[in-house]
């Protein structure tokens, strides 16, 4: 089978997962009823006729399957609709609030990424060390803390006892870091990153070490060695390589473990997120932000998976494609 | 050689013979090599604690976990002493006591999630690996699709609505529901990995010679899944259940910590959903929560850790 074959054949079995998705969300919703009674039911002088208006500004008094058909076709031309709560379109909410969730995940993983790749290769080489046994120790406990747990470790230590990063939001509300918007969104992203990145660090190490343990055995090491080529050079040109194709697919989980777990993340830190917009959605029945949400998260989600799905193909020429 | 030969034709009528033992199973043997390893045993004694502590702790402890009458003794949110050694939290309640009040619900939310899951994940795996071809294929293209959609986001909009639903129905009176349909959720999303592994020891065990032997002799299809396969798939289940056990503690605790937890029940992560807005004047109440999921979680990953080393012991070289 040729790669474009392979590639369309993952691209659509990713348009099918997101299909499959969106219509669980919308079963899910539209087993409640109409939201706008619900939401409305406890307001007094609220009238039948009112709701019935407001039902069908929203587009609810049409029959289920119609209604699934309109917001499908509405969100093929990126049309998500329109915010119960906020009275926003909800496209322009996503992208904005979007924004803030990848500007604490990407570098997080990327930091955890480069942090991981040091350390388990510093273990890895020295295989059965003291170096070794306290990396491993340290990768699994940090492996077992729940994230929530070390950001609220990180809150108590940085932001309560020393005083250092705020515990809270994305932007100061006044008084900015140095007058300058920019540090001062640095400065409230520390504690985020930090962790995230310690949860990916610990996992990916784990990975990262027994993958590079396994290909330090290999014949073509010795006989890098053996042709007299640096360490340094055998380690990380020859073995590093190697070793990071497993991790690649690995990124991919990890960064739909983040997002997909961005509401704890940003509830500990009150941060103005997609997660954060997804739990008051949730709690306030913002259903047009509820099912744009979850069809945003899954596309990110389903996009990353794809993305490294082909990028190991292309990577590995002896993956065999079935 | 000779010797081996003579010993083998001399030994069936001889008086000199050994009483004849069984060989160690599976489970004796993965027991040896599991004493002998520390992680495992490290993750199973962090476990056997959490199960005392949700055995013995309720008779221990000195106060009821429903009693608030710390807000006018001692007043809440007092620092950990003598009288609380926890300190009491922003409601008033004895921190220790509903730490120890948590640990049969955590217990009950990881083996219910992992028992559902299991039921699911052993059927699908089980059936996908032994008809092969189209059906296989179909339900292996089903599981990759639970794999990948983002459950944990899912779970939370179903808890929630479904609370609305409940509202006004019979349902509304069957104690913990929310809770036990968060567990049910976290097992209806939790079973491809054990799928996964059902259809993968299927798939090895069909091959081996012992099973090609029970063929051969005329077992029936029902005893060679039942008493041939499946006792030997059991020891990575067992691992992969484990596993599963922690996740589930840790999964129910963030559903509750993000407040979409049972009012009703006692659970760790519900306990940090209260206390969370007052971590800085009371930060003893939030650590404890947080500190107990963390050694359940780490237990059992450990535990789990411990046995997939004992049970595949090629794994390891």
């Amino acid at each position: 089978m040729g790669i474009f074959r392979y590639i369309i054949r993952r691209l659509i079995f990713s348009v099918g997962l997101v299909f499959g998705v969106s219509l669980i969300i919308f079963f899910i919703i539209n087993a409640i009823g109409n939201p706008i009674e619900i939401l409305l039911a406890e307001r007094p002088g609220i009238t039948p006729e009112a709701i019935e208006a407001m039902s069908r500004y929203y587009g609810l008094d049409q029959p289920a399957p119609t209604r699934y058909a309109i917001w499908l076709w509405n969100i093929l031309h990126l049309d998500f609709g329109t915010s119960i709560i906020y009275n926003q379109p909800v496209g322009g909410m996503l992208v904005a609030w979007g924004w803030e969730t990848l500007k604490i995940q990407v570098p997080a993983i990327l930091l955890a990424l480069a942090i991981a790749t040091f350390v388990a290769v510093t273990a890895a080489t020295r295989q059965y060390s003291r170096v070794d046994f306290s990396v491993m120790t340290g990768a699994l406990l940090g492996h077992s803390l729940p994230g929530f747990f070390v950001g609220i470790i990180l809150i108590l230590i940085f932001a309560y006892w020393l005083g250092w990063f705020p515990s809270y939001g994305a932007y100061s509300t006044r008084n900015m870091l140095w007058n300058s918007a920019l540090a001062d969104s640095i400065w409230h992203m520390v504690l985020p990153i930090a962790m995230l990145a310690f949860f990916n660090t610990a996992t990916l190490t784990l990975l990262m070490r027994s993958n590079m343990v396994d290909v330090l055995r290999n014949d073509y090491i010795m006989a890098a060695r053996a042709s007299g080529l640096p360490e340094r050079k055998v380690v990380y040109g020859h073995a590093l390589r190697n070793a990071f194709i497993p991790v690649l697919t690995y990124l991919a989980i990890l960064f739909g473990l983040m997002l997909g777990t961005a509401p704890v993340t940003e509830t500990v830190f009150t941060w103005p997120g997609l997660g954060y917009l997804y739990i008051t959605a949730i709690q306030q029945l913002d259903y047009p932000i509820i099912m744009a949400e979850s069809m945003a998260i899954t596309i990110m989600l389903v996009g990353a998976t794809l993305l490294t799905d082909i990028a190991y193909v292309l990577i590995d020429p002896r993956i065999r494609l079935e | 050689m000779a010797l081996d030969a003579s010993a083998m034709t001399a030994s069936p009528g001889t008086a000199a013979k050994p009483p004849r033992t069984r060989p160690p199973g599976v489970w004796v043997q993965g027991w040896r090599r599991f004493r002998h390893n520390t992680t495992g045993m490290l993750g199973l004694s962090l476990v056997c604690l959490v199960v005392a502590v949700a055995v013995i702790g309720p008779f221990v402890v000195h106060y009821d976990p429903n009693d608030q009458s710390a807000m006018i003794k001692f007043g809440a949110k007092s620092a950990p002493s003598l009288q609380h050694l926890l300190g009491t939290d922003r409601m008033g309640y004895d921190v220790l006591s509903r730490i120890v009040y948590g640990a049969p619900t955590a217990l009950a939310v990881g083996l219910g999630t992992m028992l559902v899951a299991s039921v699911i994940g052993i059927t699908v795996g089980g059936i996908s690996g032994y008809a092969g071809g189209m059906v296989d294929e179909l339900l292996m293209r089903f599981t990759e699709f639970f794999l990948v959609i983002p459950v944990f986001i899912i779970i939370l909009a179903v808890v929630r609505l479904f609370g609305i639903v409940v509202v006004g129905t019979p349902l509304e009176s069957i104690p913990y529901l929310n809770l036990m349909t968060i567990v049910f959720l976290l097992g209806l999303f939790g079973w491809p990995p054990i799928a996964r592994l059902v259809r993968a020891e299927l798939l090895r065990l069909k091959q081996m010679e012992f099973v090609e032997a029970a063929r051969c002799i005329g077992t029936l299809r029902r005893d060679i899944l039942l008493r041939h396969i499946l006792p030997n798939a059991l020891p990575s289940i067992v691992v992969v259940v484990a596993l599963g056990i922690g996740g589930a503690i840790l999964a129910e605790a963030m559903v509750s910590f993000l407040g979409f937890g049972d009012p009703k029940a006692i659970s760790w992560g519900q306990l940090l959903y209260f206390n969370y807005e007052a971590l800085k004047v009371a930060p003893w109440a939030s650590v404890a929560p947080g500190a107990a999921i963390f050694i359940t979680a780490l237990g059992f990953n450990l535990l789990a850790d411990g046995l997939a080393d004992a049970f595949n012991p090629r794994l390891k070289q």
